[in-house]
């Protein structure tokens, strides 16, 4: 069951971040599938570094090479979890730990890489199934402050950041509980008036946001300072040019036309997520390229819904052309992101698509395509060998690498087997 | 008594109507509308690939359905003259999914204001028309326990159901499945998460300590009270002529409960997370002479796995659910496969309406975490959740006799694009996906409606 390559090699190479560009890793023998690119059933990869140095069949081991033998095994690049809290929150009843919700309404300003905790038992729990980026943040009130891509190892906050600043969240306003039962986590306005306010209210605060912004520019064209900083507005900046995506947090097609709405007006670069109804304007989402992150799949959909809706959004959309990811929208249930993507392609999602979903499209939704996301040299060696597919739940990862590292495999979960596995009889 | 005698009587006369609808529901009203679905009296599945969960995976096997139980299973058999036929090529048989841990259909969950309300039933909350009871055959799952809420140590009287959608509650009802209580230990009865009110005080117990004090302290109550009965009836039969009627014991509707527990009549499902409570919880059942049927997430039953094999008790798992609360900390997915190996029969369960949904998903986690087999890992939503409630001689498996519950899939039910295609029970199909009201089909409905309309708007959502 576990395999003794595995094994081997974690005893032999603890995750070395830092001192990384003499390391050599080769991984040989692998049915490569690359997700860009043909898959090659007999292949090599070669890691210097970070980074893939080269990909093929037959290449020769560099000396000095880490070789991991990939014979029977089939080697995908690692999955990109679109949406989580991971780090920012341990066990869920205890507040002490958890950092997912700050007070007041607009928070700009927050970044949510400051309170990743590196060291979060969750975190080597979701890469040892495959998982290897994350995007992460917090999610309360209306703008709820910045959004981070990380790798899902490393010692300090920095040294796992990928992109430190990916995206705004702005939690598109909406009646508690929503359409679809998600007001666990909700908390918004308790009427139709109060939501219309808030979107009022977010109105106004991007008109404030712009004229800053365009304020200045102009001041620095005329090489004058600011009296003084507002940090809140200085972080609304690159939003207001464009710069820095937004992620608009929506259920309905009333709320994407909404979130939409304010994007034109603005000219905001938006992002979607959640988006139960999106198959409604699958058309208009493709042809504005607008997006969408999707999940978590584990939800139900509203009474007067068909049953499988949110199942079968994400199909849906592929096949509109519209670019989508998956998230589990927590930090428990990161592991089983590509069970999310299973379901979409059960209700009518192509099972490439919900792969490329899983990986390049995510990166490149997130500006990270020409890194992450695929098997090519020159792209960050973010690796998964397994048994085989991913999607599949009775797939084992064998072993994940990281920016390059073989990562342990091991976690909390093993630990505590291994130590009941051997409990005597009593 | 009488309710399962109705329950009976309506299973029987409301299949005999065939098309028949019941009053306000009409089979034309849309997509969504409640249609009983005809009484299959001669059902074949044909060419399929057979999942007993008893006895191994049968090939292009036959299943023969006579009056709703399950007359003939396996590799070429005579298809009987007259028989309606399901064709199974290319699809996966299983015994339809049981859920040990549901909530679903319950109108109230916990009456939490004492601390024994042993007294309360489910069974009177039910709800029949829940669109979820739909979505849940859509899932392949066609029973359901159905327990009262874990705020308190001793709670309601479960009601396990099928989900026979479209008829009147008391024909849901599983008849003769034997009755059940629920027990709970750990942070939900000591209500941490759930602090009191201002102006309301703490509920007794606070502790774990106290949890088994008061444990103890009912069934003491309990015995007491059976033998108060039994001195009462023993005074009645040797009455002699002439001599005063012995004054019977004051009724106690909690007390009956916990003596039909003490008398191994009904079932007690335990919620419980940490190895400490478990373990005391079966040593109090031991002391009191009796065996608890089933505990509820078990999230560190492997802990002491060998001690809830040796109590003959099972167990009711989450695949991998953990880190929700503090009592969910050491929860591991290897837990199911582990226990099982150490020999207590283990089930996967929803305890969501949600998670209901997707628990041959759920139960494939078993084979990645701990290398269950997939007879082992597909018992784990049927067989042994059967076993728990004490229904496996109707239900659980493609054995002849049975039931006839059972779920299709286009595909291997573990495989990533598993999707259930029809749910049957009693040998009446409840869902199908060629008839459900998919996405897709709104669609299609949503392009027509423009077409007809050449003026209207997208989508008109």
């Amino acid at each position: 069951m576990k395999s003794i390559l595995a094994l081997v090699c974690c005893a032999a190479l603890l995750p070395t971040v830092g001192a990384t560009q003499d390391r050599i890793v080769m991984i040989r023998g692998a049915h490569i599938v690359p997700v860009v690119g043909n898959e090659i059933p007999n292949g090599d990869v070669i890691i210097r570094g970070n980074l893939i140095e080269s990909v093929g069949s037959g290449l020769t081991t560099p000396p000095g090479a880490t070789v991991f033998d990939g014979q029977g095994l089939r080697l995908y690049p690692g999955l990109i979890n679109s949406g989580t809290t991971l780090g920012l929150e341990e066990i869920g009843s205890v507040p002490g730990g958890t950092d997912t919700r700050e007070l007041g309404n607009y928070n700009p300003h927050n970044l949510s890489l400051t309170a990743v905790n590196p060291h979060s038992e969750l975190i080597p729990v979701t890469r040892v199934n495959g998982i290897t980026s994350a995007v992460t943040g917090a999610g309360g009130g209306l703008v709820s402050g910045v959004m981070t891509l990380i790798d899902l190892n490393g010692w300090t906050t920095d040294e796992m950041a990928a992109v430190a600043h990916l995206a705004m969240r702005i939690n598109y306003p909406r009646l508690p509980g929503g359409r679809f039962g998600g007001g666990r986590r909700g908390g918004g306005p308790a009427n139709p008036e109060a939501v219309n306010r808030q979107v009022r209210e977010l109105k106004e605060y991007l008109g404030r946001a712009k004229t800053y912004d365009e304020t200045r520019d102009r001041m620095e064209a005329a090489g004058e300072t600011a009296p003084t900083m507002d940090l809140e507005m200085e972080a609304m900046r690159p939003v207001m040019d464009g710069r820095l995506p937004v992620l608009f947090e929506v259920t309905t097609a009333a709320q994407i036309r909404g979130a939409l709405a304010i994007a034109d007006s603005f000219g905001l670069k938006a992002i979607l997520a959640g988006a139960n109804e999106a198959w409604v304007l699958a058309d208009s989402l493709a042809s504005l390229d607008v997006p969408v992150i999707l999940g978590p799949l584990t939800s139900t959909p509203s009474d007067d819904d068909p049953y499988d809706m949110i199942y079968a959004n994400p199909g849906v959309l592929a096949k509109a052309g519209v670019r989508v990811a998956f998230r589990t929208n927590d930090a428990a249930e990161s592991r089983n992101l590509p069970y999310n993507a299973a379901l979409a392609v059960a209700y009518g999602m192509d099972p490439e698509e919900a792969l490329r979903a899983l990986t390049i499209d995510a990166a490149t939704i997130w500006g990270a395509g020409d890194r992450l996301g695929s098997i090519e040299p020159g792209k960050v060696a973010n690796l998964q060998l397994t048994t085989g597919d991913p999607l599949d739940v009775r797939t084992e990862v064998r072993q994940v690498f990281i920016r390059g590292v073989p990562i342990p495999m091991t976690d909390r979960h093993t630990d505590l087997y291994e130590e009941f596995r051997a409990r005597p009889k009593p | 008594m009488t309710r399962t005698l109705i329950a009976a009587l309506l299973v029987i006369t409301i299949p005999a109507a065939g098309q028949q609808t019941t009053d306000g529901w009409d089979s034309d009203a849309g997509p969504l509308a409640v249609a009983i679905p005809p009484a299959g009296r001669l059902v074949a599945i044909t060419n399929a690939t057979i999942m007993t969960a008893s006895h191994g995976t049968i090939n292009n096997g036959t299943i023969i359905i006579r009056d709703g139980k399950i007359t003939a299973v396996g590799p070429n058999l005579t298809v009987p003259q007259g028989a309606e036929i399901i064709d199974g090529t290319g699809r996966y048989v299983t015994p339809g999914i049981i859920d040990a841990h549901s909530h679903s259909m319950a109108e109230g969950i916990n009456e939490g204001t004492l601390s024994s309300t042993a007294m309360v039933r489910i069974e009177d909350v039910l709800i029949q028309d829940r669109t979820s009871i739909y979505r849940q055959l859509a899932g392949g799952v066609t029973t359901l326990n159905i327990l009262h809420g874990s705020a308190n140590a001793i709670g309601g009287q479960n009601a396990v159901v099928k989900l026979r959608w479209g008829l009147p509650v008391d024909s849901m009802l599983f008849e003769g499945a034997p009755p059940g209580i629920k027990f709970a230990l750990g942070e939900n009865v000591r209500r941490t998460n759930n602090p009191p009110r201002a102006g309301q005080d703490r509920r007794y117990p606070f502790t774990r300590m106290g949890v088994e004090q008061f444990i103890r302290e009912r069934f003491t109550r309990a015995q007491e009270y059976r033998a108060a009965w039994q001195a009462y009836d023993a005074a009645r039969s040797n009455l002699r002529r002439g001599e005063a009627q012995p004054i019977p014991p004051r009724r106690d509707l909690e007390l009956d409960a916990l003596v039909e527990v003490l008398e191994g009549k009904r079932l007690v499902h335990a919620h419980s997370y940490r190895s400490d409570e478990i373990y005391m919880l079966l040593k109090v059942a031991k002391d009191f002479g009796f065996r608890i049927a089933s505990l509820q997430h078990v999230l560190e039953g492997y802990k002491v796995a060998d001690e809830i094999a040796a109590a003959g008790t099972g167990a009711s798992t989450f695949a991998d659910s953990w880190a929700y609360k503090l009592e969910a900390w050491d929860a591991i997915p290897f837990n199911a496969a582990l226990m099982a190996d150490r020999g207590v029969r283990v089930s996967i369960n929803s305890d969501s309406d949600e998670r209901a949904r997707r628990l041959y998903q759920e139960a494939a986690k078993a084979i990645k975490y701990g290398g269950a087999s997939e007879e082992e890992a597909l018992k784990m939503i049927t067989l042994n959740a059967a076993w728990q409630l004490g229904i496996d001689d109707r239900v659980g498996s493609i054995d002849v006799g049975k039931d006839a519950d059972l779920a299709i899939f286009n595909g291997h039910p573990f495989s990533p694009a598993a999707r259930v295609e029809m749910t049957l029970i009693d040998g009446r199909t409840f869902f199908d996906r060629q008839t459900a009201p998919t996405l897709d089909r709104l669609m299609r409905e949503i392009e027509q409606s423009k077409q007809a309309v050449p003026d209207s708007e997208e989508g008109s959502r």
